[in-house]
């Protein structure tokens, strides 16, 4: 019993771990900017393929092998750093105002732009580089195989969670940003620059989705399309948790990697809408998902 | 301290306010005058560079707030208490009131002094302090509001319809609280808007009457 169930409980954590990054970044934006942004997937395989490439870059050239893992957290901070703030001066800015239509259609633009962006920089072939996942080798419990990668990567997810609360609760920056996203007009009239909290929640938003990208090449490596199929199931996961809910998205990320995991091992062919199937049902009972409540908005 | 001219404001291509100039002085307690309707709360809105305008100037102290983006009022030293209170509800009182002065990076000890202060002038947020300030009635909101207004004001205190929905004790309870910011707080000018001027009579330095966008009196 425990050889079956707990191989399939790592990988729907580590899956889980993954997709938390992004859907938290896509409720962030989400919450603070009140813009759905369609073209979040773009910056996940973005992020992946920027950390595939530089992981590469560094086995090729024979330098230490471990240098890999910084530059996964580093490939994530590159692509937040040059998109991040030039996509939401620009672009984000000027849909402010102008209506949900013209946002979601700026926004779909922005990820037809990238998704070909993608192809003219890093090709069409997909590229994989483990050396992260190697090097750290298995774990063996109880006639049991385990990822030491895998652990790692839910590690992760679970201090980025807790960072996350910290930083919002008991920062001056997540304090202004918390008032921003209950009342704008409040926030500008006590002289909190809402310019500022937008670009940095919209860079942050960047830099989680990417850090998921980045984190998921070395154990599934980064193939054109990422981009889209990350998009839809991190939407799942933000509608399932209630938009702008960081525990709601936490918890949401487990729900739907175990209803994929559970999909994949019993009853593959319907891998690819087990998300979907779980979030109607989701929605059908709690319509503002898990975590989520009618009117107030929150981070 | 604060002169407003000739500003004009439209609002969906609607004339809101037509040539409204007033000026309010340090020490001075002003009360603008005016139906439901007649622009009050647009005025406050205007000058807090809530709402862009058609036309005019406003300056304090010789500053023109024209150019300036609407969260440098704070800064310059505008506290400003919205009409339906604005409170961020699931923070505590007391993180409400502090929320203009992080915003201005004070200094530690400087928030602290601030916030004794708001306190000592408002001795009824003292055991509301921890409460979250969703949790307040009404009329407790409206002095929490007036407290946050209060950490900032440095020139200009800015109250709109303070007194709407209070019940009469409590809104003789604010008419006091309000006279007292007034006689302990003689460096700044104080707006305050109303439809029934009849509480702020023994405090009012300044009365202006608002109709349909214009000042049409203005009584010393």
């Amino acid at each position: 019993m425990l050889q079956t169930v707990a191989p399939l409980l790592m990988d729907a954590l580590a899956n889980a771990a993954l997709i938390f990054f992004v859907a938290f970044g896509l409720t962030l934006t989400f919450s603070v900017l009140r813009i759905l942004n369609v073209a979040h997937g773009s910056f996940y395989s973005i992020g992946a393929y920027v950390a595939a490439s530089a992981g590469l870059f560094i086995v090729g050239a024979g330098l230490n092998p471990w240098l890999t893992y910084p530059s996964l957290i580093l490939s994530a901070a590159a692509v937040a750093a040059l998109f991040g703030p030039l996509v939401e001066k620009t672009l984000v800015r000027w849909t402010y105002g102008r209506g949900e239509a013209v946002q979601i259609l700026m926004t779909f633009g922005l990820f037809l732009i990238l998704e070909d962006l993608q192809r003219m920089v890093f090709g069409v072939n997909s590229l994989y580089e483990d050396t992260p996942m190697a090097l750290l080798g298995i774990t063996e419990i109880g006639g049991v195989v385990y990822l030491n990668y895998q652990i790692l990567l839910i590690a992760l997810a679970a201090l980025t969670l807790v960072g996350l609360r910290i930083f919002i609760r008991h920062t001056r920056t997540g304090r202004l940003l918390h008032v921003v996203v209950a009342d704008r007009e409040v926030s500008e009239a006590m002289g909190i620059d809402t310019g500022r909290m937008f670009t940095l929640a919209f860079t942050l938003g960047v830099f989680l989705a990417a850090l998921g990208g980045a984190l998921a090449t070395p154990t599934t490596g980064v193939a054109p399309g990422l981009g889209a199929e990350t998009m839809v199931l991190a939407f799942a996961v933000a509608a399932i948790g209630g938009l702008g809910q960081v525990e709601g998205a936490a918890l949401a990320a487990v729900i739907v990697a175990a209803a994929r995991v559970l999909a994949i091992y019993f009853a593959p062919e319907l891998d690819a809408v087990a998300p979907y199937l779980v979030m109607l049902v989701v929605l059908l009972v709690r319509p503002y998902g898990l975590f989520g409540k009618a009117a107030v908005r929150r981070i | 301290m604060l002169k407003v001219e000739n500003l004009d404001v439209e609002i969906a291509g609607v004339d809101v306010l037509r040539r409204v100039s007033f000026t309010l002085t340090a020490g001075a307690v002003t009360v603008l005058v005016g139906r439901n309707g007649a622009g009050k709360t647009t005025t406050l809105r205007a000058i807090m560079g809530l709402l862009p305008w058609k036309g005019g100037r406003v300056e304090v102290d010789g500053t023109e707030l024209g150019g300036l983006p609407g969260n440098a009022r704070a800064g310059i030293g505008l506290g400003y208490a919205p009409e339906d209170r604005r409170l961020i509800p699931d923070l505590s009182v007391e993180e409400n009131i502090l929320v203009p002065g992080l915003a201005r990076k004070m200094p530690a000890p400087e928030l602290k002094q601030r916030l004794d202060e708001v306190y000592d002038l408002l001795p009824q947020l003292g055991t509301l302090r921890a409460r979250p300030a969703g949790g307040v009635s009404g009329g407790q909101g409206k002095i929490v509001a007036l407290g946050r207004a209060l950490m900032i004001a440095d020139k200009v205190l800015m109250l709109d319809e303070p007194f709407q929905g209070l019940a009469p004790a409590l809104a003789l309870d604010y008419a006091r609280t309000l006279q007292r910011c007034h006689e302990q707080k003689r460096d700044i000018a104080i707006l305050v808007t109303e439809s029934t001027p009849k509480l702020l009579d023994a405090i009012a330095s300044d009365t202006l009457l608002l109709e349909r966008g214009e000042i049409v009196r203005a009584e010393p």
